[in-house]
């Protein structure tokens, strides 16, 4: 993800100071045929305009890489963790970062070594719940004088949910009780082990079966069954709020209790149903559910 | 830089500070002195603010301070108007600036304000010193910008690093600009000209102790180059200033009637052209060898044979003038009666002792003769401080005190003359000046200001009588300066004016002096081709260049264009400079790869190249061979100690074949 698209470069409202200064050296120097007042204008002029490249070459071969957005609620602060790396021979000096499309505050990068490269992680609210894509970077620079400022933006795809913000006031429902029969077809996270199934990239590795991966064997994570038998079944239906939103957030706050719970749990939408489980795997897929559900009028 | 917007980062304000410092020299001197105090108490105070967190934020406070500052301004000048007033404010603003700013927008209005005081530096002085102070406080500020820039990391060494680089840089636009950019003359309303008016030992009234009083001044007055080749000898160069036509006494005026010279002369001996440069004193007066042919462009030659300019030199002026030794044939009656006026009040010791040189001999030059004489015989002393002469002055002088200084016996020995009956009058200017070998020109000081007095002998014309030079030879052959320090080494061990005393020894001294004509030829030459580098001047200068027509739309355009080119190559230069450095051999590695891809064996992320030769030969079969040996030479190359030169080309030319075979056999 470099960015190949030309810099765009303008003068910074601190141009207009100098542009002042400037036109009174020259009157001074015009009026009173001074030359060296004449010398000061050229040469800060001069230096103002060599400055101007420089402020566009900070910003050349940098490498902009972009991590993965972790999800989070609706209300909570985004982050997003961008790798710049600088592939040129010089210094690069007080890059500014920053999501155009979020407004959010640039983060300054003070300085990166020519062939090292510097984290920066760009704090973005997430109001609303959602999927997101931030389409673009945007790298600035007013490096050395303040005068011009260089502005690139780096095309990146990254995909993000906003999960809805857990609140309401109704208590989780009561599950029904699981015959004891059927313990061993529902794993879970739970006290007791209960088998093994392949690792998904992203998951907590806390349960990973670290002995197999050590005698040769791809990752698996052990599962454990759940503490309780209680098995919650979180039906958007049933929920009596006329707000769908209001429900969403009823679902997630019922969520995250029941994973706190370690209860089992499933979910219920209009158009989708997950089966009870629990773990944090679950709990993620319930609450990516929620994020993307759209609302289609009635039910 | 939004995050620390709040405050202003240590490190810059230290360099702004520095620079700020740096043009105090600028200042002081020039300004009140309570102006220059306040700018040095605001910036300490700013220091100490800025670590205790105080902030001038009052609205009120602050005009209050500006007017009380401005009120101050206009008491300590008598007006607001003029440069000193002027400049003045400008430096109390930016100290009440300096403790008003704590943002990151203030630091960038601070420097910009400073670079305004650095301007006013080359008003307060034309000096090459202060000009390189100034220069140098430039380059501090822009370190102090790129410090902030640079934001917390920012430390001075590099930053001064960057920012010597980036002057460099920009010296040669400096330059196009400089020559190119187009000049205006003239045109303005204002301009500062009691600059340096007071600094001139001239005016056209001569009183006693008015010459004296300025030759303790080191001050240059102008200096005078030979472009014709033909150097006069040092000794007794009177440069003719003003003429002096009506006397009274020591009290001598130039009188009311100024008129141009009538050409009624003619040339005797070789003439001698000089270039002078004058430096600014904000009157009219110029100055050349006696006595100067022509008046250049700007000036007139005025009755009594002085150049005087149509302008007040307000800064300084460069002009060149041809002199010989002159003869005019004719008093005109206006002159003889302006030349004969007698003083109002002549006392009877006056009139006898005239009478009594006269009483011999009739003949102006038997007179004149005599009139020396008593100079010379009555034991008349020469002192630059021969405290001051009340009324009846001449008397005085002649009878009583017989202590003066040039501008006492050359006023009343034309007093004298017009007594008895010859017609005289005063002229001003300057005696002698320092040869500088560096530069090949004289340098003329305040210091070598003199008066003496001219009579007119029938037959003859104006001839130059010199009082002083039969008191104290030694004034006319070696220069007051001269003579001064002769007169100083005698009497102890303090040197001239402005060299320090522990400079003792002989050598030293000469040393001394070659580093200060040294650097008078620097200054100069900083003088004649920066400061007055004006409009007439880029005229000559472009008319020499094959590029412009005199055209100011085309130097324009040539200007732009140059600095254009300059900088689209600077870009360039850095870019190729700084970019990514891929080494060959990766970079024929990569092509020999997009080929291999092209035929199907497209290498993985993760894989090596060996492990890619062996599953490329697989997937190629018949370019298994090459593939080989480019993987070997890559290996080779990549990983051996000392990789070789001729190993690169093998692979540069396998992987070119590569290709080649390729399309020739799909």
């Amino acid at each position: 993800m470099s960015g190949r698209a030309c810099p765009s470069l303008r003068p910074t409202k601190h141009a207009a100071g100098l542009l002042f200064v400037l036109a009174t050296m020259w009157y001074a120097g015009a009026s009173q045929n001074n030359g060296a007042a004449y010398l000061l204008l050229f040469a800060l002029s001069a230096v103002a305009l060599v400055s101007l490249p420089h402020t566009l070459l900070n910003l050349t071969d940098i490498r902009l890489t972009a991590g993965s957005v972790k999800p989070v609620f609706a209300g909570q602060e985004g982050s997003l963790p961008v790798e710049i790396s600088n592939g040129s021979q010089r210094a690069r000096h007080a890059c500014t970062l920053t999501l155009p499309e979020t407004g959010v505050a640039p983060e300054l990068v003070p300085e990166i070594a020519p062939g090292k490269s510097a984290r920066v992680t760009l704090q973005f609210s997430a109001v609303a719940r959602g999927e997101y894509e931030i389409r673009e970077l945007r790298l600035a620079s007013s490096y050395p004088l303040g005068f011009f400022r260089a502005r690139k933006w780096v095309a990146t795809r990254q995909r993000y949910l906003v999960y809805p913000k857990p609140t309401g006031e109704l208590p989780l429902p009561s599950g029904q009780r699981r015959s004891q029969g059927s313990f061993e077809n529902l794993p879970g996270e739970g006290e007791e082990f209960a088998g093994v199934r392949a690792y998904v990239p992203g998951e907590s590795q806390r349960h990973i079966d670290w002995k197999a991966v050590a005698r040769g064997q791809p990752m698996m994570t052990k599962q454990f069954a759940a503490e309780t038998d209680q098995v919650l079944q979180l039906d958007f239906a049933t929920i009596p709020f006329p707000a769908a939103e209001q429900r969403l957030s009823q679902l997630a706050l019922w969520i995250v209790e029941a994973e706190q719970g370690r209860h089992l749990y499933g979910l219920r939408l209009p158009n989708l149903k997950i089966s009870p489980s629990s773990g944090e795997v679950h709990y993620h897929r319930c609450l990516q559910a929620l994020a993307r559900y759209h609302w289609n009028g009635g039910e | 830089m939004a995050a620390n917007n709040r405050i202003i980062p240590r490190g810059p304000l230290r360099s702004l500070a520095l620079a700020l410092l740096l043009l105090v020299p600028t200042m002081a001197g020039n300004l009140a002195a309570w102006v220059t105090l306040l700018f040095l108490v605001s910036l300490l105070a700013k220091f100490v603010m800025e670590r205790r967190g105080v902030r001038l934020r009052q609205v009120w406070l602050k005009a209050l301070m500006a007017a009380a500052g401005f009120t101050a301004v206009v008491l300590s000048y008598g007006s607001w108007r003029g440069i000193e007033p002027g400049v003045s404010i400008v430096v109390i603003l930016a100290s009440l600036k300096i403790l008003e700013a704590h943002t990151a927008r203030d630091f960038h209005i601070l420097i910009l304000v400073s670079w305004v005081l650095c301007l006013c530096g080359f008003f307060m002085s034309q000096d090459l010193a202060v000009a390189i102070c100034v220069f140098i406080s430039f380059l501090l500020l822009l370190t102090g910008l790129i410090q902030f820039h640079r934001g917390p990391v920012g430390t001075m060494w590099p930053a001064l690093g960057t920012a010597s680089k980036l002057a460099l840089q920009s010296l040669p636009l400096v330059a196009i600009m400089f020559l190119l950019f187009p000049r205006l003359s003239g045109g303005f309303g204002f301009r500062f000209l009691n600059r340096g008016a007071n600094a001139s030992g001239f005016s056209d009234h001569l009183s006693p102790g008015s010459v004296a009083a300025i030759v303790d001044s080191p001050d240059t007055a102008f200096r005078v180059e030979f472009p014709g080749g033909k150097i006069p000898s040092p000794a007794g160069l009177y440069w003719r200033g003003i003429v002096l036509w009506e006397g009274n006494g020591l009290e001598w005026t130039a009188g009311s009637s100024l008129a141009q010279a009538r050409p009624n002369s003619r040339a005797g001996g070789e003439a001698i052209l000089q270039r002078i440069t004058v430096e600014p004193h904000g009157e009219r007066w110029l100055f050349a060898l006696d006595s100067p042919l022509a008046a250049p462009a700007g000036a007139t030659l005025m009755r009594g044979r002085y150049l005087r300019s149509t302008t007040p030199i307000s800064s300084t002026r460069r002009y060149e003038v041809s002199s010989s030794a002159l003869r005019e044939l004719e008093l005109s009656p206006r002159e003889r009666s302006l030349s004969l006026q007698p003083p109002a009040h002549v006392s009877p010791a006056v009139r006898d002792l005239v009478q009594s040189w006269s009483a011999q001999n009739n003949e102006p030059q038997a007179v004149v003769k005599r009139a020396l004489e008593f100079f010379r015989k009555e034991g008349f002393v020469y002192s630059a401080s021969p405290g001051a002469y009340g009324s009846g002055a001449l008397d005085e002088l002649l009878f009583h005190r017989k202590i003066g200084f040039c501008e006492h016996y050359a006023a009343s020995f034309a007093t004298l003359m017009r007594v008895a009956g010859i017609p005289s009058r005063v002229v001003m200017g300057y005696l002698g000046g320092q040869w500088n070998q560096f530069g090949k020109y004289f340098l003329v000081r305040q210091s070598d200001a003199h008066a003496w007095c001219e009579v007119w002998l029938p037959g003859r014309g104006w001839e130059r009588v010199d009082p002083t030079s039969v008191i104290a030879p030694d004034r006319i052959n070696v220069g007051f300066g001269a003579s001064a320090q002769r007169r100083a080494a005698s009497a102890g061990n303090q040197g001239i004016a402005g060299e320090p005393g522990w400079i003792g020894a002989r050598v030293s001294t000469e040393l001394w002096q070659n580093i200060r004509l040294g650097w008078d030829t620097v200054n100069f030459a900083w003088d004649t081709h920066v400061m007055s580098f004006d409009a007439e001047a880029q005229q000559a200068f472009l008319t020499e260049l094959p590029i412009a027509d005199a055209n100011p739309g085309s130097n324009v355009i040539w200007l732009l264009g140059l600095a254009a080119g300059l900088l689209g190559g600077y870009g360039l230069w850095i870019s190729l400079k700084t970019r990514r450095r891929t080494d060959a051999a990766r970079a024929i590695y990569e092509r020999f790869c997009r080929k291999a891809a092209r035929l199907g064996a497209e290498r993985a992320l993760w894989e090596g190249p060996g492990d890619f030769g062996k599953r490329a030969a697989l997937l190629i079969p018949r370019h298994a061979q090459s593939i080989g040996q480019i993987t070997n030479s890559y290996i080779a190359l990549r990983y051996s100690r000392e990789p070789s030169e001729s190993l690169l080309k093998v692979l540069g030319r396998d992987v070119q074949s590569f290709s080649s075979r390729n399309s020739g056999t799909d």
